[in-house]
């Protein structure tokens, strides 16, 4: 081996020619004679360490890939492991949506309705009154006159539950929350209705037409 | 074997592939110098924003583009080839052919990144981090690098010596892999771009497998020859070396996903990352074992792929340490990130060429370097202006990172609390473009010579044999 004496520094020397280079390390590839048996401990470490690394990396790759699920974000999260998560709806927001889409166009955005056609909801006997009424009319819908506030009224509620003739079929969940909402805009301040007491209503009465005001007015 | 033309440390390689390399080389140095300046204004921009933001070419934006677009296409990719090309021509044993493709590939090369330069400066840049070049470029780029590559590529399957050398595998899967990368990564993004999210998982592939299946072996094959060569020693541990090599091969591009942590993709894909960050330090290790004789010193090129080595491997490290999710919450989207690219491209990578460069023209021009105090004056500020620069950066996105974590700390005091840093980022931003111009006037003066002097005859000894050393 030698190292260039000249050290001028615009041009380093070459210590090897382009073929002994070649020759050299194509050498240290091939079959090295043992003749002292001497063990190199540098090559098994490499190997020892290359086989953590794959360890380490088949590990890490194995906890935190969510088992290569497309909709796993969060690495610390397994598909199909842990209960479904019950998402909260606020019956507010829900039912201001409903309310929005099906009430609005009678009854205002006010809640005020028309006079003398579509009656107001706005401090409303009827709806901040008795839930069984509020729930029934809702549902099934209403024909005839109507007497709200001491005003009369004359016009058709349609049918707005799941139940047949209906041209809404909003579910349970969604009468009770714009129930909910009306009962609580503008002022009003009822008690929320809760989507049991929609189902359970619901389910007692089954398949029916609209009410009139005189059946309803039984249910306290 | 024992013919003088082939021993002799200047071969006919050199003198054929004389031009043709220089053009190389010299492309890529304008391009560094013109990426300096770039970097330069960019920089002085992040704590002055008034700083020519009435130029609409030159706002920030467009000026980062820049910036990066001529430091990887311009310096590394032009300069990376030069290099390449003549590992491959000399351990091929014959003279390079098709050099007149190389040519010609040069030429359309720099054209492309011109007319790419032109269009992002005019707003016509895509939206892709490393592909900002305007998708009527990227055909053309594809194109001349291939017709670069013929050359490098004849020299490989047409070589007459027995057996290969670790310098040629990374040269020739440079060659091969960068146009498949770019081709892909054009396809799904330009072209005929994929949907929503996986445009970013595809660019986060692109841009790690430019630095690891493109930038990295062609700086690799520059230096696993260059330090056998000076060092006169056989590599230690070389029996590992095709293991690190297909170790980068396999896992290099996978851990482009660690640019994604924190972002809207499937969890597994930055985990994947991760997992492939830390197997990839095997490459790391072993190419440090290699190479650990080029802090032996003594020569100059040995001096810039020492520092290289050391960026390269405290990189590798970061990427590694920053690609857990607990650290990359603060370092992720700030400018610790920019350190980490700036450590490898400018650290890493550039280094490697600077040191394979100071070796290379003296063989391919016959003659010295002009000029001793411009290369050590070129190392020196080269050095400093590294450290300086990736240190600055990284503090700067550290306390950024740290301040974004804290929702009550309003935007302009965290711009406040990083200005001293980024000050300190201008001045290495300077420091390195005088470098770098060092470097150029002395290329410049060095090249020159070859029409106005006779070569040195004797200014290069006889090369004796390489012993195999055991490791």
């Amino acid at each position: 081996m030698s190292t260039p004496s000249n050290q001028d520094p615009r041009l380093d020397q070459a210590a090897a020619s382009d073929e002994s280079l070649l020759a050299a390390h194509e050498k240290l590839l091939g079959k090295q004679p043992d003749e002292k048996a001497r063990y190199k401990l540098l090559p098994l470490n490499l190997l020892f360490l290359f086989s953590g690394l794959i360890f380490f990396a088949g590990t890490y790759l194995n906890r935190y890939s969510g088992l290569f699920d497309p909709k796993i974000y969060n690495e610390n999260e397994l598909p199909g492991t842990g209960a479904p998560v019950a998402v909260k709806v606020d019956p507010l927001v829900l039912g201001k949506k409903q309310y929005d889409a099906v009430c609005i166009t009678c009854h205002q955005g006010t809640g005020l309705g028309q006079p003398g056609v579509y009656p107001p909801l706005v401090a409303a006997d009827w709806v901040i009154g008795s839930e069984e009424r509020l729930i029934r009319l809702v549902l099934y819908g209403l024909n005839g006159p109507i007497k709200v506030n001491g005003v009369d009224y004359n016009g058709a509620m349609p049918a707005i539950g799941k139940v047949a003739g209906s041209g809404y079929n909003l579910s349970d969940e969604k009468v009770a929350a714009v129930l909910t909402y009306v009962r609580q805009q503008w002022g009003n301040t009822a008690g929320p209705i809760t989507t049991e007491q929609v189902s359970a209503i619901r389910a007692k009465e089954g398949d029916r037409k609209a009410y009139v005001a005189e059946e309803l007015l039984k249910f306290q | 074997m024992s013919s003088p033309s082939t021993t002799a440390e200047v071969t006919g390689a050199d003198t054929v592939g004389r031009w043709p390399l220089l053009l190389l080389l010299a492309s890529g140095l304008v391009w560094l110098v013109l990426s300096g300046v770039l970097a330069l204004i960019a920089s002085i921009q992040l704590h002055s924003p008034a700083f020519l933001a009435d130029c609409e070419s030159l706002t920030h934006g467009r000026v980062t583009s820049l910036a990066e677009t001529t430091f990887i296409y311009g310096w590394a990719a032009n300069t990376g080839l030069g290099v390449a090309l003549w590992v491959l021509g000399r351990l091929g044993g014959a003279p390079l052919r098709a050099l007149n493709w190389a040519v010609v590939g040069t030429l359309f090369w720099n054209a492309g990144i011109s007319l790419g330069l032109v269009g992002i400066a005019t707003g016509d840049a895509t939206s892709f981090a490393l592909l900002e070049m305007p998708r009527y470029v990227q055909p053309l780029l594809v194109a001349a690098y291939v017709a670069i590559g013929v050359s490098g590529i004849l020299a490989w399957s047409g070589r007459r010596t027995d057996g290969t050398f670790a310098s040629q595998w990374y040269a020739v899967a440079a060659l091969f892999l960068f146009p498949w990368l770019l081709i892909a990564a054009q396809t799904m993004l330009l072209w005929s771009p994929v949907r929503g999210v996986l445009q970013a998982v595809v660019n986060g592939w692109y841009v790690q497998g430019a630095f690891s299946l493109w930038l990295a072996p062609l700086a690799l094959a520059g230096v696993y020859y260059v330090v056998p060569k000076a060092t006169g020693r056989t590599l230690p541990s070389y029996e590992f070396a095709s293991l690190s090599f297909w170790t980068l091969l396999f896992v290099g591009s996978l851990t482009g996903g660690r640019h994604l942590i924190g972002g809207p993709v499937p969890a597994w894909i930055p985990t994947l990352a991760n997992a492939a960050c830390t197997m990839l330090l095997f490459h790391y290790a072993v190419v440090a074992l290699n190479l650990r004789g080029a802090f032996s010193g003594g020569s100059t090129a040995l001096r810039f792929i020492s520092f290289g080595l050391v960026a390269y491997l405290l990189g590798a490290v970061l990427d590694a340490v920053t690609a857990f999710r607990g650290v990359a919450l603060v370092t992720q989207f700030t400018s610790f990130a920019t350190a980490q690219q700036q450590l490898a491209l400018y650290g890493g990578i550039s280094m490697f060429l600077f040191g394979s460069l100071y070796f290379a023209v003296p063989r391919l021009t016959g003659r010295a370097w002009a000029s001793a105090a411009l290369l050590r004056g070129h190392l020196a500020l080269a050095s400093f202006g590294v450290v300086l620069l990736v240190v600055t950066l990284a503090a700067a996105g550290w306390t950024q990172g740290q301040d974004l974590n804290h929702a009550a700390t309003s935007f302009a005091d965290i711009a406040a609390h990083t200005r001293p840093w980024l000050l300190g980022v201008t001045a290495a931003q300077g420091i390195l473009l005088l470098g770098n111009l060092l470097l150029l006037v002395n290329f410049a003066i060095s090249v020159s010579s070859v029409c106005c002097s006779a070569p040195a005859e004797n200014s290069f000894r006889q090369p004796s044999t390489m012993e195999a050393h055991a490791s």
